[in-house]
């Protein structure tokens, strides 16, 4: 049984700097990330529970991870050496407990809700926003019981995805997989639930003009999301500028009125919205743009394209960027981060609703089929092509790349469809 | 040796190779024997003295309407309309025709003692002209006299200050025109007709028209019933123009109309193979075209078409008429026919015809995807009397390199036609319900309209329903050596080169077609029999 | 515009594109052989249009050609200054020392031209196409860089590439031989009224047998009509440097001879005062043959030999003009027929044709 470990080693953070500049997801190679004889992890406690893994995807953040690329502001909310992989499904070795408190028998197939706050570090009292079901927000990550680690995959004692061995999972990150879902549906459910908590939190109105600039994973989970869960109240109306022809063909089929390419989505939301231009920038334009892409240069043209106070919504994870913030400050702009994931308030029929963010994601998946965008899934050994594919994986037309840890020591499985060839 | 007639040529195995235009480019076609090769009459001779040719017309005016002089006096309010940068083409050498005629009249003016005089371009909602282009067709010396006193304007189809509303039509049509000229004692319009469609009410009631009033007969329907818009009587974008011409006058707003015709001598001497019968090349002529051919394939596009479009074409005047709109505009019409009319026998199943590098609306500009289509389907489809060229369910072939280009002061709202409407839907009715209104109103296109020059937001539209006829007709429509991408978005079918496309055709219309093609330019007019 | 079939022409040349293209490439040639000037004219004629010349489509009419040849080819061009200045050093620097060379002119009655003022009319005697150069190069300076030559418009003129060459190198300008053409009579007048000198070889061509033919009135028209004097000019011995129906030069000593200006009488019409060149011509002839003072007796008796030689059978007529084989005695005077063999027969034997 191997697994990918990720170590502090600074001379190969270095290395793995380097390799990138030639291709997201290059890093593996050279970088920190080593196939390892795998190790299962300790047992932590009563309320924690093995999950043996069987898809874990490849997520933007994890690739940045790789390739050495991620913002400093991480460094103490990790702890080394850990096996990568938040975006998992598994099957629970033991019986066990739900986030909900309901009794999962040993085999239920299993999602994990990978935000390590309060419960799972046995910090009481909880902190206001663990309090508040907003793990999310929690500071503890740092702190008590477990090592640092912002989410199960970043954090030393708990185990990652990206393990024949699994990982152990705290009864409040626990849920069961639906009826009818495909082990691939069940692993979009975690990056869907971010999308949704981004849809859900950007305050989006009647008629508003929205715009989702990149059609990655979460682009389009985003549209998914606004589309099941925000359109049916607002009627907005929205715009996904998307680089490659399959994300177009995948953002139209979710619900976006208009798909185009990035270098054409100025010119789509100033007619959307009727807006004049003025040194380059719209003066009306979108009500909300949904950045997921997460550079200085989207950052900016999110910016451009806002109406005065009009919001810009992170959803990918962002690095250190440079921009020019005079529109925000002269357009009254807000620029939010949507980050992980709790309790959700959602509008029904015009009645408030409260929900989990993963229940929603789940229906979410459900809706769209969402996990027809796992694309390809690579056994463990080839951890360096499978890297590569997801960091190039809108090029190749591909959405979503996971390791099937069922098939470890086989060949990588490709869609029927041939799309996404390693 | 007089001019000869338009000529329809049978290919056979001796016939040289045919000139087909690909935008700023050109090639030599071997065509199928048997097929028809249709070539314009050569050019008409000019009149000797313009001159006093159009004092004569401006004094001896015909139909119900007096002699300029008579209808000028001291204290009147004048107002000389004249037609804007999409005539003539390619732009004629100085002095344009304009400037000659303006001159003569504003001569007459001054002789009795008219001070109020205005100059309005009529664009309707074409783009404004620039100072120097204005220059070049009315000429220094009204420009210098005019402009600087901001009585030299260019109309504004959106400037709710600026327009009158004169009523509607017994169709309930609103006829809204230009405030200035539906207030003056005497409106002058100086036309140059280069096609047939050119001229008549259309000057004024479309000219100098507000958006709301152009809406009544610039749309998909009336297109549609108009065989061809060259064809005056069976056009109904002309019936909707006559009535809303007969109301102009019936308004009380006095039109002193002059319509001018051109000869076709189209291009300079230089490229003057270009109208030339391709088996009376001298060797001149084919060393000029082997040069210019071999130097525009090596040439960037940008850089080919700075030197069409500084192609001034050496056209002369070959008839002025003055007077009343209606009967000045039939005499016009039959001049235009005498230059352009070519008899033909029968249709065809396959139309070819080469598009060159310039339409009515990419003057200095870009001849985009959408003028592209406007050019072959709008404009030479329609040039023909009595039925079209191709049959119904034939095909018509084009060749054009056809390239997503646009040139973003002239046509703003094309880039987004063609990224947001022809993405959706082909289709000239669907997209006149969908999307047209927004287009129209869109306050960006409204503000490059009416301040910068850019062709105003609901163009593209029109360019597209000028489509609508042929694309009724046609089984097919195939672009030979363009853009395939960009082909396919247009709704038609992309081949690389003239055998491909006839091999296509061929399932279109059957295992052995006629096939026609349209040598032009020079402009020609097809009088199908 | 009724169809026809291919015409003969356009049939023509296209079998020739195909014998030439049959040439083909394919044969291998020699690395010299590459560019072998056969291998030139068999690429050109493989070419296609626009490379070579359109073929005619068969179903068009084929209009009658222009006529800017022959008559109707305007010369306008090679009388502009930098024309003439090309042609002057040609004249100079090439035609002259060629002539020298080939005719050995010896010139004869150059002081008949001392004081006459241009615009002249030189009109001669016609054997040879050499007859041109030579004339012009035996001219004295002030006519010879302002003198054009008539000369016949179907001959001269029929090709493009003629019509530039002819007048460029001589000045020529087309007439027509067998009548008086309206229109190159006008534009010859209106160049004598420019100041320009005019030869003309009345017999309107070559002489076909060596004797001369008929003057034919184009010169006296011409002197008459503008009021210019006519400088009778007599050549001899050129035929045999360039004779009607050969191609390569046998140089010889030719000798030219001018006469006295004649002026056209008052009232004299055209055919009377051809009539008096032909006999001047004569003259010159018979001087050249004899001595002048002979010749002018013989003028004055109305005995001077006919330029057109005797009206006997076609045989006699060149047998009295060829030289007889090992006879290069020079005879004097006419024998009892009134036939004279050639003053100067060539010194050196005939090629074997
Ligand atoms: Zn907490």
């Amino acid at each position: 049984m191997k697994s990918l470990v990720l170590e502090r080693n600074v001379a190969r953070f270095a290395a793995s700097r380097v390799a990138s500049l030639i291709g997201s997801g290059r890093g593996a190679g050279v970088g920190p990330l080593r196939l390892l004889d795998a190790t299962a992890p300790e047992p932590l406690g009563s309320d924690w529970f093995p999950v043996k893994v069987l898809l874990s995807g490849i997520c933007g953040s994890d690739l940045a991870t790789v390739d050495g690329r991620t913002s400093r502001y991480f460094e103490d909310m990790v702890s080394f050496p850990f096996v990568p992989g938040h975006e998992v499904v598994g099957v629970l070795e033991s019986d066990g407990v739900d986030a909900h408190g309901q009794p999962l028998v040993a085999g239920t197939r299993v999602v994990i809700e990978p935000v390590l706050g309060c419960a799972p570090r046995a910090i009481e009292p909880r902190c206001p926003h663990c309090a508040e079901e907003h793990q999310g927000l929690c500071g503890n990550i740092a702190f008590g019981r477990l090592a640092p680690g912002l989410q199960t995959g970043f954090c030393t004692d708990t185990g990652g995805g990206w393990s024949e061995a699994g990982l152990m999972a705290h009864r409040s990150q626990l849920h069961a997989v639906p009826e009818g879902f495909s082990d691939r549906d069940a692993v979009m459910v975690e990056p869907t639930a971010c999308a949704v908590h981004a849809a859900l939190s950007a305050d989006i109105h009647e008629g508003d003009t929205v715009a989702v600039l990149g059609a990655g994973t979460l682009g389009l989970a985003t549209v998914a999301a606004l589309n099941t869960l925000v359109r049916p109240e607002t009627g907005h109306s929205l715009i996904v500028g998307a680089k490659h022809p399959a994300q177009r063909q995948q953002a139209a089929r979710f619900g976006a009125d208009m798909v185009v390419p990035p270098d054409q989505l100025a010119r789509a939301v100033r007619r959307q919205s009727g807006s004049l231009v003025l040194g380059g920038r719209l003066t009306e334009g979108a009500h909300v743009v949904f950045d997921c892409v997460g550079t200085s240069e989207s950052i900016a043209e999110s910016l451009a394209l806002l109406r005065p106070r009009g919001r810009v919504v992170l959803v990918g994870m962002p690095g250190r960027v440079s921009v020019d913030l005079a529109p925000l400050w002269h357009k009254e702009l807000s620029i939010t981060g949507a980050y992980a994931y709790g309790q959700e308030t959602t509008i029904r029929s015009g009645a408030p609703r409260s929900a989990r963010t993963f229940e929603l994601a789940m229906e979410v998946v459900a809706t769209h089929h969402l996990g027809e965008l796992v694309t390809a899934s690579y056994p463990l050994e080839r951890y360096e092509e499978a890297l590569a594919h997801a960091g190039a994986a809108g090029r190749r037309g591909a959405t979503k790349i996971v390791f099937d840890l069922a098939k470890s020591g086989r060949n990588p499985s490709i869609r029927p469809d041939g799309k996404g060839t390693p | 040796m007089s001019p000869r007639p338009g000529f329809v040529l049978d290919v056979d195995s001796s016939t040289p190779p045919t000139l087909f235009w690909r935008g700023e480019r050109f090639s030599l076609e071997k065509l199928p024997e048997g097929s028809r090769v249709i070539y314009a009459p050569e050019p008409l001779e000019p009149l000797k003295d313009p001159v006093a040719a159009i004092r004569h017309a401006l004094t001896h005016p015909v139909g119900d309407q007096k002699p300029l002089p008579d209808l000028l006096f001291p204290g009147m309010k004048l107002t000389i309309a004249f037609d804007d940068i999409s005539l003539p083409l390619p732009p004629m050498e100085r002095p344009d025709i304009r400037q000659m005629v303006i001159e003569q009249v504003l001569d007459m003016a001054a002789t009795a003692g008219v001070d109020d005089v205005e100059l309005i371009v009529a664009l309707a909602l074409h783009r404004r002209m620039t100072e120097p282009e204005l220059r070049h067709a009315i000429g220094d010396r009204v420009y210098d006299a005019f402009a600087p006193n901001g009585l030299l304007t260019q109309h504004d189809a959106e400037d709710p200050d600026a327009l009158t509303h004169l009523g509607l039509t017994d169709q309930g049509e609103d006829v809204e025109i230009n405030k200035r000229a539906a207030e003056s004692d005497l409106l002058v319009y100086v036309n140059i007709n280069l096609v047939a469609m050119d001229g008549g009410h259309k000057s004024v009631a479309t000219g100098l028209a507000s958006y709301k009033s152009l809406l009544h007969h610039h749309n998909p329907a009336t297109m549609v019933a108009s065989k061809s818009f060259m064809d005056q009587h069976r056009s109904e974008l002309h019936s909707a123009n006559w009535r809303m011409g007969r109301l102009i006058k019936e308004s009380g707003v006095n039109i002193f109309q002059i319509e001018t015709t051109l000869n076709n001598d189209t291009f300079p001497e230089a490229f003057s193979f270009l109208q030339k019968r391709e088996w009376e090349w001298k060797a001149r002529d084919r060393v000029n075209y082997l040069a210019s051919a071999a130097a525009l394939n090596r040439t960037p596009p940008r850089v080919a078409r700075g030197i069409f479009h500084n192609i001034k074409a050496p056209h002369r005047m070959t008839s002025v008429q003055a007077g009343e709109v209606e009967a000045v505009h039939k005499i016009t019409t039959e001049n235009v026919w005498a230059q352009q009319g070519v008899e033909v026998e029968g249709q065809t199943d396959i139309l070819t015809m080469g598009l060159p590098y310039i339409s009515p609306y990419n003057v200095n500009s870009i001849l985009n995807p959408i003028l592209v289509a406007c050019l072959g389907l709008g404009y030479f489809f329609n040039l023909y009397r009595g039925k079209p060229l191709v049959r119904e369910g034939g095909v018509l072939i084009m060749t054009h390199p056809t390239t997503p280009d646009f040139n973003p002061v002239h046509h703003p709202s094309y880039i987004d036609f063609f990224e947001q409407v022809l993405t959706e839907t082909t289709d000239p009715v669907v997209m006149s319900e969908q999307f047209e209104e927004a287009f129209a109103t869109d306050p960006w296109y409204r503000h490059l309209y009416r301040t910068g020059h850019a062709y105003h937001g609901v163009h593209p539209f029109y360019m597209w329903y000028w489509c609508a006829h042929a694309l009724n007709h046609l089984g097919a429509v195939i672009i030979v050596g363009g853009d395939a991408k960009t082909v396919h978005r247009l709704g038609f079918r992309s081949a690389t080169t003239l055998t491909d496309a006839l091999e296509m055709a061929r399932d279109v219309v059957g295992p052995s077609p006629s096939l026609t093609h349209i040598h032009t330019p020079p402009i020609l007019m097809a009088d199908v029999k | 515009m009724s169809p026809t079939k291919g015409t003969a022409n356009s049939l023509r040349s296209r079998r020739a594109v195909r014998e030439e293209s049959a040439l083909g490439f394919g044969d291998g040639p020699g690395p010299l052989e590459r560019f072998s000037p056969r291998r030139l004219t068999t690429w050109v004629g493989r070419q296609r249009f626009p490379l070579a010349a359109p073929t005619w489509p068969g179903t068009v009419v084929r209009p009658a050609p222009k006529h800017t040849l022959g008559v109707d080819y305007d010369t306008a061009w090679s009388r502009r200054y930098p024309v003439r200045l090309a042609r002057a050093v040609v004249l100079d620097n090439i035609t002259r020392p060629l002539a020298r060379v080939v005719a050995s002119p010896e010139i004869r009655g150059e002081d008949a031209l001392v004081g006459l003022e241009a615009p002249v009319i030189f009109a001669a005697n016609h054997a040879s196409h050499l007859d041109t150069p030579l004339l012009l190069s035996c001219l004295p300076n002030r006519f010879r860089h302002r003198t054009i030559v008539a000369a016949a418009a179907d001959y001269f003129f029929d090709r493009r590439w003629k019509a530039i060459a002819w007048s460029f190198f001589l000045a020529a300008i087309p007439i027509e031989r067998a009548k008086v053409n309206r229109r190159s009579a006008a534009v010859a007048a209106e160049l004598l009224e420019d100041e320009w000198n005019l030869v003309i070889f009345p017999e309107g061509g070559r002489s076909p047998d060596g004797w001369a033919q008929p003057f034919r009135g184009g010169a006296a028209y011409l002197a008459v009509r503008t009021g210019r004097p006519v400088v009778p000019v007599h050549l001899a011995n050129t035929r045999h440097i360039l004779p009607k129906g050969r191609t390569a030069l046998r140089p010889t000593h030719t000798t030219v001879t001018f006469g006295q200006p004649l002026w056209p009488g008052e009232g004299e019409d055209s055919r009377k005062f051809s009539l008096r060149i032909e006999a001047a011509v004569a003259v010159l002839a018979n001087e050249e043959t004899t001595d002048w003072w002979t010749a002018r007796k013989a003028a004055a008796d109305g005995t001077t030999p006919s330029l057109q030689g005797p009206d006997v059978a076609t045989w006699r007529r060149s047998w009295a003009l060829e030289p007889h084989p090992g006879d290069r005695v020079e005879t004097t005077g006419p024998n009892e027929d009134g036939l004279k063999p050639d003053s100067r027969r060539p010194t050196w034997p005939k090629r074997p044709s």
